[in-house]
This record gives C-alpha cells, structure tokens and sequence, in this order.
C-alpha cells in the first residue's frame, strides 16, 4: 500500500468534444481556450468550492509549444477566470500527460501539501503537429544501433508489435470496427452526457464580399470521430500507413486529434469544508519504460506495476480505458495480461474516439469515473502506452 | 476590333462549354496567365454551376496534366448560361466548345452575342463544321469578328492551332487573334482555309483511313502496322491502332462521318467509311481505353488485339520482318522508298503504298485546304506528332523520281483514287515545293515567305521545315563538344553538340572555353540549345562529342567499369595484392574527382565570371544540366520545362554545386529563421529526385527563382532570354559578391533527416543504399558534422559534395545503378 497520510477524491471530471485533427471542427480552435473552457466547466460543476482554495493546476500536453506552449496551464487558467493566486504547470509525458497530471495533482493532496488540486489535460494536433513545429534530433541517437529506436514513428512501433506479437491485420481490424461500434452506440445512448462539457465554436473570418471579419458561431457536443459504416470490407481497403508490408493502416490506428479534459480533486477535509460531492477516489498510478521501439507494450508493464502498489487485483476491475494508440499494441496488451475484452473500452477507444496525446488522460478519467459510478462498478482504471517506451495506468475506486 | 487598335489585349476569357477540349482550353489559359469564365449548361439539381465546376475538379485527374499548376485552377471561375451571361462584357476573347451540332452552336451564337463587349473576338473551337456556316448565325457587325480556333488535343501540349478565317473576318482581328495565341499561349498558329476537318485532321484522318485499307489489302495485324507506322516512320509511339483506342473509336467515327458527309466530291470518298470491324467495335460499346477496349484489350499483362476476320481477340504477337527493319533504318530517304518499293514483303509494300496515297492525297488537296505546303507540313508535324510533314519527306527523297513513282502507280491503278497528280507536281522544273525563299502556294501559283506579322520576330530559329536555313549565327569558337555564336549582336549564345546536351569531360572544356572567349568583347552569355532537351545531366558513359573517332575514357562510368574490374580481379588474385587494388582504387578515384571539380568550377564560373550568364531552358534540365542554370545569374524557361536533380536516382548526390547551392537558397529563403523547414523541402526534392512537371512547378521546388521568367512559346525562348541578359547588362552587372558565410543545419538538421530515413528504411519502403544515399546527401545540404547554426562558405559545401560524391561512387551498389542505368536507360533499385 502507498505511504499516503490522506486521499484524493474526484469532485468534477469534465472534457470537451473531441475533434478531429488536421480538418476537423476545432481546426482553428486554440488548446489553451479548450482547456480554460474545460476549467471553467469543472468549476461549475462544484459551484461551492471557492476557486482561491485551489493549490496548483496541473496540465499535460505532449507538444507544449506554439499555442500550446509559454506553460498553457498558468495561461489557460488565468483565461478561465481563476484567481492568479492559483500556480499553473505543465507537464509531458506524451500520451500519458493528461493522466500524470491527475496523479500528480492527487499526489500533492495524498502528501498533505494541499486540499485541493486540478489535474487537466489538453492537446491541439491540428495546430501543433505531432513533434512539433521544429523536429531536431541528436545525432547521438545514431551513434551506434542502440537507441535507434527512439527515432522510430509511433505507426513503425506499432508494426514491430504486430510482428512480434503476431497480430494480424484480420485482428487488427476487426478491432478497429468494435471500437467504433462501441463509440456510436454509446454517443447514441447519451453515455457522454455526464462528462460533457459542449463548446461554442466562435470563428472570426474574412468575408470577401461583404470585406467584413464575421463571427461563425455554433455549439458542438459530440465527438467527431465515431464513423458509421465502419466495416471489415471498408478497412481492408486501407493500404498500410508506414510499413510498405505491414498491417497497420490509418484504420487500425488512433485517430489524430484536438480535445481537452479537467479533474478537479480535493481532500477529504476540503470535501467537507466546501460541501461537494466526491466521484471516485484516486486509488495510485504507477509508469514503466521499455524498448523506445515497442513502446505500445508499454501497460504489460506498468498495469501490474500499478495493481501490486494499490493491492488492486485484476479481477476486480470493472472498466478499463485502455487508450487504443494502436489496435496492435491495444490487442498485444489485452492478450499478455489476459484482460477481458468486454471491459476493456466499453465506450470505444481512440480508434473510434479519437487521442488528443496530451489530453487522453484526463479526458479518459472523466470518462472512467462517470462511468464506474453509472454502472455502480467498483475499481476502474485508465492506461496507455507511452512514446519512447514507457507504460502508465492509473487506479480508480467509485465512490 | 478596328484595323487601328494596335494592340490587343486580353483581360479575361470565355470558354463556353466544358467538355473535354472546352475545359482544358481553359486550363491552358490560366496556365498562361489568363483568367477563364468557364461556362456549362446550369446543373438540373444543386449547384447551378455544378457542371463547370466538376469540368473544373476533373483537370486534376486527366493524364497529362492541363493545368501547369493545380493551385491555378481557382482561377477558372465556374459559370452557366442562365445566370452568368452578363460577364462575358468582361471578355475580350469568347471560345465555343460545345457539341458539334451546328443548330445547337448557332442557337447558342444567338444568345451570346448581345453580351458580348464591342471589341470582343468570338471563335469556335469546331473541329468539323463549317466557320462560314456557323457565321450565318451572327448578326452582321459581329461577324468580322469571328473566326474558327481549332485546337488540338491535348491543348497544352499539342502546338497546333488552326485560325479558320471566313471571308467577313477582320484581318486586323485575326492578327490579333493570332499574336495572342503565339506569344501568350505559346501555339503554333497555321491559318486554314474552311474545309471539312480543316488541315491537319483531314490529312492526318485520311492518313488513317490509307492506313486502314492498306492494312486489309495486304492481310497485315494491326500491331504489326503500329509497330511499322510509329517511331520508325518518324511518328508517336502510339502509332495508328493504339492512337486510335486512345481518341476514341467513337469520336474518330464521329470525324470519319464528317467527312463522308461533307465531302462528297472527294476523290477519294469511297474510302470515307467505317471498315465493317470499326463499325462492329462502336456498335458494340467498345471504344477503346475509355472502355477498357477497343482494337487492343488487355488480358491480364498480356495485350490482345481484335482480330478483324473473327471480330475475336488473340494475343498481340506479330511484329516486324527484320529485314523490314532494315530497310526502315536506312537514313537517306530516296534509297529506303526504294527499297520498300521494291521488296515483295507485304510489310514493305504496306509502307509504300500508305506513304504514296497520303502523299497523293496531299499534293490533290493542298490548293484547297491550306495556303502553302510548310502550312500543310508544320500543321501534320504539330498537330499529330510527326517528324517531318509529308511534303518534307516527299522533297527529301527527291521529288521528281517520287512523282513519278506515283504517277506509275496511279496509272497501274494501284491507288485509292485514280485521279492524276496535280500539273503543278509534274511541272519539269519542280525539285520540290520548300526553298530559302517560301513555300510551293497552288492556289496562288507562287512561292510564299514566312509571314511577316510582327509576332514573329521574336523567333529568331522558327520551327524549320525542309529548305529554310537551319545554321544558327557566326561561330565565336567552336569545339568538338559546344559551339559559342552570336547572330551579329554582342551576346553570346552557347549550344552544346554531344547528345541529349550531356555534359561530359568535353563540354566542361567547351564551357570552360567559351567563358573565356566571351570575356574578350561580348555583353554576355546565353546557354540556349538548338532543339530540347537543355541538358540530361553529367555524361555517365563516356565522351559527349557525338562523332568522337576515338573514345576517350572520360565518362563516370567507364572509368568506375575499369574502377571496379580492376578492383575486383586483385581481390581474387591474392590477399597481399590488396593493397595495390586498393592504391590502384585510390588513384582512379582521384581522377573522377578531379572531374567533378571540373564541374563545380564550372558551374561557379557560370555565377562568377564578370559578365552575366542566362539559361535558356526548353524541356529536360536534369541532374548536372539542373545545376548549370542553377548557377546562371538568370534562366528562362518554357512552361514544357521539366527540371531536377536526379543524381540520387543512379546512386549520387548532386556534385557541380548542385548541394551546395540548395544548402545556400535555404539559409536565404530562411532570412534568419527556421532554417530546416526550408532545408527539408530542398530535401525532400532531392532524395526524392523530384523533376518538377511543368516550370511552374520547377518554381514551386525552388529550382527557378521568383525573378526567373516563363516564357509560354518555345521559339521565343532564345529572344526572351537574350533581352533579361541585356537588362542585366543595362543595369552595369557586376557578379554577385560571394557567400562566405552561409548558415547550415549542421549535425542536428542531419540527424533529423536521418529519422525519418530511419523509418522509411525499418518501413521497407526504402533499401539500404536508398538509405546511405540519402544520409549522405543530408549530410551534404546540412554542412557536414557540424554544430546547427555554423557559419560556413562556398568551398566548405563544395568539398563536401565532392568528396560525398566520390564516396558513393566508391561504393558497388552505385556503380551497378550506373551501370544498369546506361544500359536500359531506367534506374535500379538495389
């Protein structure tokens, strides 16, 4: 068990619609206003906590530069109206940053340091490329064979996983048609109400006949990425995406995208003290690394990492929000630790969903937490694979 | 249009209908600077102009491309006739393409033309109606300015335009009309008198009804005749068959119908009808490539032809008598008529009687359907393709012996039509029908001159037809691989003379030369070829000179042959002799370096030396020939101008400065800034030996410069290029001061290159060697293993290319890409 001397709880779990990137309708939206709306959300959704309680904002994003950089945390908050009492950071460890920001946010109130802690995420994929704006490698990388992998694109990992874990394209797809399955019957049935916080989309552009800037406004709240008609015949079309032989297409992959997400966390005192309601508490978080060049294996190691510091057995976890980087490295995870498939992304995953790096995390647990609690489920956790080789997972109890 | 308006400008444009040819025209005109209204019927459902916009976004899929740049297509606006029409007051130029129905032209003549500006010109694009006939249709005032425009397809790539006067036409607007054409357009302009199919598709058609009957008459297969009346008659590739797949079964019906129709006189009228095969093949849907079939099918990989007997398909077996083949060879012409003539091969008596009907053809018609013989010639050679025009090649193998060959025929009643030879052939005096002096006219029984309207003097060399002077000015200086000449002004004009304007050991020499002379009294230098390509790049093979008696072992490649044999057999002798392979390595090497410092300095004498240097580019500029206009102070270059550097392909980097000077237009497009976002596309180009598909897209890669002019008329080119050399020189040139302290990527731009090569090499998508290629060229463009951001200068980037270079020619998948490039003139993948 961690050496904690108070818990954390979940008072308010919030995201936005997620988009999808490049040409998606928050192509033009900025990161640091879907965060400040996603803060400001999660406040009223606990409109008796005084904000100046607040100790710190915790922010992952996995490519904080351009309009996502100058500590977008501090930034976006002050946007969202907190008092500039409250500190800001960001932090980054790519895919998993929305959920490091959680547990780091939960770990300052465990350690007693503070009562009341934001942990958010937010990435915007069709402003900021995946790597950014200025690529530029150390030539140390190549030095001799052994770090090569820390060049290798995501989709090549992916590849290397399917390999040697013998996923097939058949595997892969059927998967990818799942996870959309999933993700238009839960968008249907209103699963995300909960979560939800709906966006008003205000774009400023030239009309060229009237030579007026317009104001387009309108109100979005689903995910853009859930296709109808996603088939087996449509996906095995797709020509594989970064192997000229391989079985990974754009299909079978996470989709690129722009989306942010806000957990709110307070002690128990502080529970008490402003008279909200606790969701979920948060129960430990634990990473891993492996080889740069498998790195979608990244949960086989961090999820019993995880399970062995919390004393939480796999069999008593209800919902796992494994986030689909790849439908190779999500089947390869599932297979080696023998996960069930039927509690693993009830709602769809990123295939389906769509995987804004920095954001996932926290939008994941939003989506966890509501979701333990409507199915009155337990245990519940959210893990990803990790670029350059690592493994996050992180362990909710509803409450 | 007044005879007084001197000038005619073109604002904007017309094209009404956007067919095939309607859309197209359009693309050409953007492609040219000339913003379209593209006009359409209104769509039933949606978008009114639904249907001009979908002619629009379906120039992207056709193949050639239309359109010199894909962004330019913004610039054809979609229109339909109900909503529209009242724009056309814009337009200084309206061109119809729509069906070719002459009730639904006029009907549409009758409700354009009270929209149309005072001034404006209206042409049909028809291939087939008659333009008097359409002009009946207009009110009075508007018909002297109409005329027939008869483009060819492909319109941006087929020179030929036919102006088709009638006899209301104004001449003024009519030499408006075709200066446009000419220099704006850059078409070749024939005018043509108003018969059916007009000049070149009447004798081109008739040559393909020729080709039809003979093909039965003597039991031949139709790939048999296409593999006769191709590349080895001077023709297309696609010869008569495949061409005719790929026009359309139907629409060559269609043209075939015209003339059966319209031509009732004609002698040769019998044969103005479908063969019963044709008429199967259109009745039953198939029409060739556009249906997937037509004469030729594909079968699988194997191609299958029609046979016409069975109306059944079997495969395409049948090719040339070798000694068919031999007789084609044979350069003088009079001797290889001859020699087709008096074989008994049915192949060889094909030829003949095909060659004697469409020149019979062509001497009865000529003072009916054209002004001249050169009009005739120019128009078959630039609208279907051929090398020479019939009466070229009728003159060449000497006219009177040709004559009378024809004349016998005719009287053995051999030919398609029993009507004599016109007098005029027979006339005892008669060598031919071209001479320095003009061109045979029947009709006005006299010799024509080249046309005078002034458009022309910006052809110094126009396209020569037989008889018309091909020498090109006074040599300077003269070598056995370039030639520096002037036409009496100051300006000095380089051509080079080895094949395909390689640039060898010889050519380095020549420039080298001729720099120097330059120097001694001359404005200036232009490297202008006298026929594409501007230059294949370095000479791989060997020496460039074309009647070189002894070969000199200057070429790349049978140095690295000798290189490499050498190399290998002391390897297999013995362990201790390695050491005299490698020494014997090391001293070979040494000398292809020293020839690649021949070409950088060269190339940064083009730049430096104190007068200023033009590159005149028609066609092919690649690898070294990339690098020389690279290094000129300007270059001008044809839209058909297709420029890169293609050194990675046979397994090299760019070594005449071509690195260096991407690394130093990158640190100047990057003014300070990111510097590897300029880099990566110069990359981009490079490894992937990208040759931009029209100038405008060479511009768009970087090759060509924003200053660096396009000029649409590729016999405009050498006038173009020597006036930029003379507003350089107005201005007091002075050669730009050299870089010494270029910024360059450095280690980290490279590494970062190298990732993403890491990844297209663990994806398969890229070979080993495509690998070390392309690091190496990164490494090269970055400055070498140095910090992001140093300061380096010409040498540095020169040294680096060159010792790279020399590197890769080291190495033995390099030297087996060069050598299977040279021996099947296509790259290897190794």
């Amino acid at each position: 068990m961690s050496k904690q001397i108070q818990d954390a709880y979940i008072v308010a779990a919030v995201r936005t619609p997620v988009g999808k990137a490049p040409r998606g309708m928050f192509r033009q939206v900025r990161p640091d206003d879907l965060l400040a709306h996603a803060l400001r959300t999660a406040l009223a959704r606990t409109p008796s906590l005084d904000a100046s309680a607040i100790d710190d904002v915790v922010v992952g994003c996995a490519i904080p530069e351009a309009e996502q950089g100058m500590n977008v945390a501090r930034i976006a908050l002050l946007l969202a109206g907190l008092p500039s009492s409250v500190a800001g950071v960001t932090v980054n460890r790519f895919c998993a940053s929305g959920l490091q920001a959680v547990a780091m946010a939960a770990d300052r109130i465990r350690l007693g340091e503070a009562d009341v802690m934001i942990g958010a995420g937010t990435e915007s994929m069709s402003l900021i490329p995946m790597g950014g704006h200025h690529i530029a490698f150390n030539e140390a990388v190549f030095r001799g064979d052994e770090h090569v992998g820390i060049a290798y694109g995501m989709g090549m990992t992916a590849e290397k996983v399917a390999e040697r874990w013998k996923v097939s394209r058949d595997d892969q797809d059927a998967f990818a048609v799942e996870s959309h399955r999933r993700a238009l019957a839960a968008t249907l049935e209103g699963a995300f109400a909960e979560e939800m916080a709906p966006y008003e989309i205000a774009l400023h552009e030239p009309d060229l006949a009237s030579r007026e800037v317009i104001v387009k406004r309108r109100v979005v709240g689903h995910d853009e990425g859930p296709r109808d008609g996603t088939t087996m015949e449509a996906l095995a079309k797709l020509r594989p995406a970064f192997a000229a032989k391989g079985s990974v297409t754009a299909g079978n992959s996470s989709q690129t995208s722009d989306g942010a997400g806000t957990v709110i966390l307070a002690s128990e005192a502080a529970v008490k003290r402003f008279g909200l309601t606790p969701l979920a508490r948060f129960v430990g978080f634990a990473v891993a690394g492996v080889p740069p060049e498998i790195m979608g294996i990244g949960p086989i190691h961090a999820i019993p990492k995880v399970l062995k510091q919390t004393g939480v057995s796999q069999a008593d976890l209800g919902w796992i929000e494994l986030n689909e980087a790849f439908a190779a490295q999500s089947l390869a995870v599932m297979r080696e630790l023998g996960l069930d498939p039927a509690i693993v992304n009830p709602l769809g995953g990123a295939i389906a969903l769509g995987h804004p790096l920095g954001a996932t995390g926290a939008i994941r647990t939003a989506t966890l937490v509501h979701g333990l609690r409507r199915r009155r489920q337990k245990y519940g956790m959210v893990t990803m694979c990790v670029g350059t080789g690592m493994g996050a997972a992180g362990v909710f109890e509803a409450l | 249009m007044t005879s007084n308006d001197s000038r005619f400008i073109v604002r904007r444009v017309a094209v009404l209908g956007a067919g095939v040819m309607g859309a197209q025209i359009a693309a050409h005109l953007v492609n040219a600077g000339v913003p379209v209204l593209l006009f359409e019927l209104p769509a039933k459902e949606g978008d009114p102009a639904g249907n001009a916009k979908r002619a629009i976004d379906g120039l992207a899929k056709l193949d050639p491309a239309p359109l010199a740049d894909a962004a330019l297509a913004a610039h054809i606006h979609p229109c339909h006739y109900d909503a529209h029409l009242d724009a056309l007051v814009d337009c200084d130029l309206v061109i119809e393409a729509i069906a070719e129905r002459m009730d639904w032209k006029r009907d549409l003549f009758i409700r354009v033309a009270p929209h149309l500006a005072p001034h404006a010109i209206l042409a049909s694009n028809t291939s087939g109606l008659s333009i008097e006939a359409l002009a009946e249709a207009l009110p009075n005032a508007l018909r002297q300015r109409f005329c027939g425009i008869h483009f060819f397809n492909p319109p941006r790539y087929m020179h030929l335009v036919e102006i088709v006067p009638t006899a209301a036409s104004d001449g003024a607007m009519l030499d408006a009309l075709e200066t446009f054409l000419t220099t704006s357009l850059g078409k070749g302009v024939i005018r043509a008198k108003d018969t059916p199919n007009f000049i070149a598709n009447r004798v081109g058609v008739f040559s393909i009804l020729a080709v039809f009957h003979h093909t039965q008459a003597f039991g031949l297969g139709f790939e048999e005749v296409d593999s006769l009346t191709g590349t080895r008659l001077g023709r297309p590739k696609s010869a008569t068959y495949r061409t005719a797949d790929v026009v359309g079964l139907d629409t060559l019906a269609h043209v075939i119908g015209t003339m059966e129709r319209t031509l009732p006189d004609d002698p040769w009228h019998p044969h103005f009808r479908l063969p019963a095969w044709l008429q199967g093949l259109v009745e039953r849907g198939q029409l060739g490539q556009k249906t997937r079939g037509g004469i030729f099918r594909k079968e699988g990989r194997d191609i299958h032809v029609l046979d016409p007997d069975t109306n059944a398909y079997r495969p395409a077996s049948r090719d040339i008598d070798p000694a068919v083949a031999e007789i084609l060879k044979v350069k003088d012409p009079a001797a290889r008529f001859r020699a087709l003539r008096e074989s008994q091969h049915p192949q060889a008596r094909f030829l003949w009687a095909v060659t004697r009907d469409m020149l019979h053809y062509c001497a009865h018609q000529l003072a009916a359907i054209a002004d001249n013989a050169r009009d005739l010639d120019l128009a078959v050679r630039w609208g279907f393709g051929w090398k020479e025009g019939p009466f070229e090649l009728w003159q060449a193998a000497g006219w009177r012996e040709v004559a009378g060959w024809i004349a016998d025929d005719i009287a053995a009643g051999r030919t398609m039509a029993a009507v004599p030879l016109p007098a005029w052939v027979l006339a005892s005096e008669r060598t031919g029908v071209h001479a320095a002096d003009g061109a045979w006219s029947p009709s006005a029984q006299t010799s024509r001159p080249r046309s005078t309207l002034p458009v022309y003097r910006r052809q110094p060399f126009p396209d020569a037809v037989l008889g018309e002077s091909r020498t090109y000015g006074t040599t300077i200086l003269e070598t056995d691989a370039v030639r520096l000449w002037t036409t009496g002004d100051d300006i000095g004009v380089l051509s080079f003379k080895s094949k395909m304007h390689a640039i060898g050991e010889d050519v380095l020499d020549g420039v080298a030369q001729a720099l120097d002379a330059a120097g001694r009294g001359l404005e200036g230098v232009v490297i202008w070829q006298t026929e594409p390509p501007f230059s294949v790049g370095a000479n791989l093979s060997g020496p460039s000179a074309p009647r070189a008696d002894k070969p000199k072992p200057s070429g790349f490649a049978s140095m690295l042959k000798k290189v490499r044999r050498e190399a290998e057999s002391a390897i297999l002798k013995a362990a201790h002799r390695l050491n005299v392979a490698d020494a014997l390595m090391a001293g070979r090497l040494e000398k292809v370096e020293g020839i690649v410092a021949r070409f950088q300095e060269t190339s940064q004498s083009l730049r430096y030396c104190p007068f200023p240097t033009v590159a005149a580019v028609d066609g092919m500029a690649l690898g070294g020939g990339c690098e020389f206009l690279m290094h000129c102070d300007r270059t001008v270059a044809t839209l058909e101008s297709y420029i890169g550097l293609v050194e990675v392909g046979v397994g090299l980097v760019p070594g005449g400065g071509g690195c260096k000077e991407m690394a130093m237009r990158a640190a100047v497009d990057a003014k300070g800034g990111d510097l590897f976002a300029f880099l990566r596309r110069w990359f981009e180009a490079a490894a992937t030996a990208r040759v931009g598909r029209s100038a405008m897209e060479a511009r768009e890669i970087g090759f060509l410069r924003p200053s660096d002019p396009i000029v649409m008329h590729r016999f405009e080119l050498l006038h173009v290029a020597k006036a930029e050399l003379r507003a350089l020189s107005a201005r007091g040139y002075r050669p730009p001061l050299p870089s010494d302290a270029i910024r360059v990527g450095g280690r980290t731009a490279a590494a970062t290159f190298r990732a993403h090569l890491t990844n297209l090499l663990a994806g398969g998508h890229i070979s080993e060697h495509d690998f070390l290629i392309a690091t190496k060229l990164a490494h090269v463009m970055t400055g070498g293993d140095v910090e992001a951001g140093s300061l380096v200068d010409e040498r540095w980037l020169l040294d680096l290319e060159r010792e790279t270079l020399v590197a890769l020619l080291a190495t033995e998948r390099t030297q087996a890409r060069i050598e299977h490039t040279l021996k099947t003139g296509k790259p290897l993948r190794n």
